[in-house]
């Protein structure tokens, strides 16, 4: 039987009391006393113990605030270098667990709805987790995965706003899972915090947002007018993401996909940004070669042994320790732009008007050119299928040839203020730039496009 | 309780506080009397006592514990402001044997992130929430929280709180009048008794996350000594005497629940999706009708227009040609184009069909019209392509417009022939078969594989397409 006399005696580091004095109430046998000397490590007044009268019951270990302020073993006091010295950690080191392909069989052409076809793309990604919030004109999405995802017993889960959606994303993403939500403009607009987060945190996940009429609850119709959002303000700080620009429903199954190979290498979200239109639209759609059976990351946060002393996290409290992360963020951001610039091009390698347009309105503008050339006017199109990074150097490679650039979308000129900062930033000149604009849920129309290149063409002559 | 660093899951030395720098790698950064060590102690036991440190995961939020991370060496995600329980569901639903903890402050749980607390409450799967009530926003300087009482002073209610500043909210009485949560308890710290009532609590709570049973909140009243402006043993005794009068501890609700949470686990099986998607396998395809690209009407691509009023039918028939001019080799599109509500509005369908690729996706001038009523006709009949096809439906379309020459016009009763049929709803399919009788797109055999194929579920319902197809392609060819 433990007597009095063998219980151990609390262990009082004197360095890590801060003199809050809980003990003191705690203790049955009054033996502890606020201090008086100011200890000369923490600047701070310790609690004094009198030993002489303590019996060892514990109660003031269970009184205080501190971890290692009182305890029954303690630190050895003569040892500073267990006290200061180097990391003590659990010793394990995270690890991956691999993620792996199996091959499709070779399947007739489907025919999908372009959100449909996101959604199937991102289940051929590997993705089982997906959150969201309904908003026209991105529910197909959701609705489909809602259906598909319990069989194959993944989640859907429907949150309470956009604001949860991001947060659920920012927490599976964080355990190192494919996983990814279906929006539109506003939805796009509440997101934008959590989206932050995850940029700063390091979180990948794909975003896809059908873009649609705004400001405000605009409408439901068809728009672009979130480029500018995704190429310049994804919440605060110095935040960037690869934006990804379909044109058809099979580049809706396609470049989801691609969204997640790219959110998990660059460990970054990833935007999937087609107009309304392209989400409404159905088309032919093939599958690939191979569906992916996701892995887990060696950073994640996943909740088991290889990865628990794994962090996800956006804070950094001292100055020079964020500043070291921006730098690290931007040397990704540059990665990025070296790196995954894409553009497609139609009919533009003897153009002297290029079209430059994104999803829908290159469609659109394709039937335009297909038209103008059989009048012979030398009209092409340039499409970026990376809004961010803009595909510059692409761009620059026409650049020989073209006199006169007319970018086709629907928004206020976001997508051609990219162009015009991107041929900055690269020291281009010297090419004319017109516009054709629609908004607030139109579409510029291929009749108009080739009445504005007609117009062109005339004034250049 | 005996919480020594042997059997604690508080990382030995605190690396990332300060990086773990002199006196910062061994203590908190909570000020003096501060009950959130306490709280994290607690947890800390709690985690090593069910043997769940390698499985666990931290969430902190904003406030003062957002630094729950430095201290506890399990895997931690530092959370948005009030965001922790949405953050803690991905984790689990990510991980179901992950052991998910949101830990959280009264600015940061019962202000700005009450949605999401009430949601995941309310959703009940096993997470456990440990709010720490302080009754003021610690970290940002002493404002007023949800949770600050009548009458306390802080410093954006420099004159107390009053009647414009409303009453203290009661998060745990809130969380436990919901159906989710199976355990909700509020306790304190002021004294022994209380500090081992805690401590079982927040044992409590993470047990029944292990155990799968359900959602659980333990609402902890915590001293702020540095914001009250008292002394540590007198912010003990406001708690005591003061706070546990509008917030009283106790359990607010508990109620047995077997273990039920198994989480997904996620399949990823090829014959399975491909199913799923209804994808068919090239070598198990149907042969193609052949047949050819209708160059009649144009050698690329012929734009159609079906349009009617919601309800008829013209989205359906729309897909079911694209979807049989895809099945044939072709490139398709379509896009629906609804009015304002989705029934009962005008509806049109925008579809091409292309040898290779359809550029433009819309049909401002179609080659091929399809009328379901007379507004449509007006509307779209003048911006057919010179030699297009329209069908209308004569059965409600008396007064035909003015058409041009060059286009050919037939007026079929579809509704009637529907009628007739017994099944209005096919007025449709009626239409598919008259359109294809009249501009020759594809093969009948196409859209009617492209038809039962539709119809796989709804086999009662094959004949009358067929015979509603039939009826359509024949009121044409007997014009």
């Amino acid at each position: 039987m433990t007597t009095v006399k063998d219980r151990p005696k609390p262990v009082l580091l004197p360095e890590l009391c801060k003199g809050c004095g809980r003990c003191i109430e705690a203790c049955p046998k009054h033996c502890i006393t606020l201090g008086e000397e100011i200890n000369q490590t923490s600047g701070l007044v310790p609690v004094v113990i009198d030993y002489d009268v303590c019996n060892g019951c514990g109660l003031c270990i269970s009184a205080c605030p501190e971890p290692y302020g009182l305890t029954t073993d303690g630190y050895e006091l003569e040892d500073p270098a267990k006290l200061f010295g180097a990391a003590a950690h659990h010793g394990r080191s995270p690890a991956a667990v691999e993620g792996r392909t199996l091959p499709l069989p070779k399947c007739e052409p489907l025919v999908l709805k372009g959100n449909y076809a996101a959604a199937v793309g991102a289940l051929l990604a590997g993705c089982r987790h997906v959150f969201g919030y309904p908003i026209t004109p991105s529910t197909e999405g959701a609705e489909l995965m809602a259906k598909f995802l319990p069989k194959l017993d993944g989640v859907f889960m429907q949150a309470v706003s956009e604001v949860a959606t991001v947060n659920h994303m920012y927490g599976c993403g964080g355990a190192g899972l494919p996983c990814m939500t279906f929006t539109s403009s506003p939805g796009l607009s509440l997101m934008l915090e959590g989206i932050s987060y995850m940029i700063g945190a390091e979180v990948p996940a794909v975003f896809v947002n059908v873009m649609r009429g705004g400001p405000g609850l605009g409408n439901i119709g068809p728009s672009q007018a979130d480029i500018k959002l995704l190429c310049r303000g994804l919440g605060h700080g110095n935040t960037h993401a690869i934006v990804l620009a379909p044109s058809t429903p099979q580049e809706m199954l396609d470049l989801t996909m691609e969204a997640f190979r790219l959110a998990f290498k660059y460990r970054n979200p990833v935007f999937v940004a087609p107009d309304g239109y392209l989400g409404q639209m159905t088309g032919r759609v093939q599958l690939p070669e191979e569906m992916i059976v996701p892995g887990v990351p060696s950073w994640a946060v996943f909740g088991d042994e290889v990865h628990r002393g794994n962090l996800i996290n956006s804070i950094y409290l001292a100055e020079t320790d964020l500043h070291a992360h921006n730098e690290k963020l931007q040397e990704k951001y540059a990665l990025i732009t070296a790196n995954e610039q894409r553009a497609t091009t139609y009919r533009a390698e003897d153009a002297k008007v290029l079209v430059v347009a994104a999803s829908t309105p290159a469609r659109m503008a394709k039937s335009a050119i297909e038209h103008l050339r059989q009048e012979g006017h030398k009209v092409g199109l340039f499409s970026p299928v990376t809004l961010w990074p803009f595909p510059i150097d692409a761009l620059r490679a026409q650049l020989d040839h073209v006199e006169d650039i007319v970018v086709v979308e629907a928004s206020a000129g976001q997508l051609e203020d990219e162009l015009r900062l991107a041929l900055s930033h690269a020291g281009l000149a010297g090419v004319r730039i017109h516009n054709l604009r629609r908004m607030g849920g139109l579409l510029p129309q291929e009749p108009e496009i080739r009445e504005r290149i007609h117009a062109i063409i005339a004034e250049a002559a | 309780m005996n919480s020594t660093h042997e059997s604690s899951a508080f990382f030995e030395h605190f690396d990332r506080h300060a990086h773990g720098k002199g006196l910062k790698g061994a203590s908190t950064h909570y000020c003096a009397g501060c009950g959130h060590g306490l709280a994290h102690k607690f947890l800390s036991d709690a985690i090593t006592t069910l043997g769940v440190q390698d499985r666990t995961v931290a969430v902190s939020p904003v406030g003062c514990s957002v630094f729950l991370y430095y201290y506890f060496d399990v895997g931690n995600t530092q959370a948005a402001h009030g965001r922790a329980p949405a953050v803690a569901l991905g984790h689990k639903m990510a991980n179901p044997d992950s052991i998910v903890v949101s830990y959280q402050g009264d600015g940061d749980l019962a202000s700005i992130g009450l949605a999401e607390i009430m949601h995941a409450a309310q959703l009940g799967v096993p997470i456990t929430v440990i709010f720490v009530n302080n009754a003021i926003y610690g970290m940002t300087g002493g404002q007023m929280a949800p949770t600050t009482l009548p009458g306390q002073w802080s410093t954006t209610c420099p004159t107390g709180r009053g009647v414009m500043e409303g009453a203290p909210l009661k998060v745990a009485e809130l969380i436990a009048g919901l159906d989710g949560p199976i355990y909700v308890e509020r306790v304190a710290l002021y004294d022994q008794r209380r500090r081992k009532a805690a401590h079982k609590a927040i044992e409590k709570a993470l047990r029944l996350q292990v155990e799968g049973r359900g959602f659980a909140f333990v609402e902890v009243l915590s001293e702020c000594p540095t914001h009250l402006k008292m002394t540590p043993e007198d912010a003990e005794h406001w708690v005591r005497d003061t706070m546990t009068k509008t917030y009283p501890l106790g359990v607010l609700k508990e109620v047995e629940r077997d273990p039920w949470f198994e989480g997904p686990r996620p399949k990823f099986d090829v014959s399975q999706m491909v199913d799923m998607i209804e994808a068919i396998p090239t070598d198990k395809a149907p042969p193609r009708f052949g047949g050819g690209f209708p160059t009649h009407l144009d050698p690329e691509d012929v734009a159609l227009k079906l349009a009617g009023a919601g309800g008829d039918g013209a989205q359906t028939a729309a897909m079911l040609i694209a979807r049989a001019a895809i099945r044939e080799g072709h490139d398709a599109t379509h896009i629906p184009s609804y009015g304002p509500e989705s029934r009962g509005g005008t509806s049109y369908a925008d579809l091409h069909i292309a040898k290779n690729e359809v550029l433009s996706p819309g049909a401002a001038s179609p080659h091929v019209l399809v009328a379901f009523n007379a507004p449509s006709l007006k509307k779209f009949g003048p911006t057919v392509r010179a030699g297009g096809v329209i069908v209308y439906d004569s059965s409600v379309i008396t007064d035909v417009p003015p058409l041009r020459d060059d286009v050919r016009a037939y007026g079929v009763p579809l509704a009637s022939i529907a009628r007739d049929l017994g099944v209005p709803l096919v007025k449709n399919v009626v239409a598919l078969g008259a359109v294809n009788a009249a501009a020759k797109l594809l093969p009948d055999e196409a859209l009617l594989t492209t038809l039962r194929q539709a119809l796989k579920d709804k086999c009662a319902l094959l004949a009358s397409n067929e015979a509603a197809f039939a009826a359509g392609r024949d009121a044409v060819l007997n014009a």
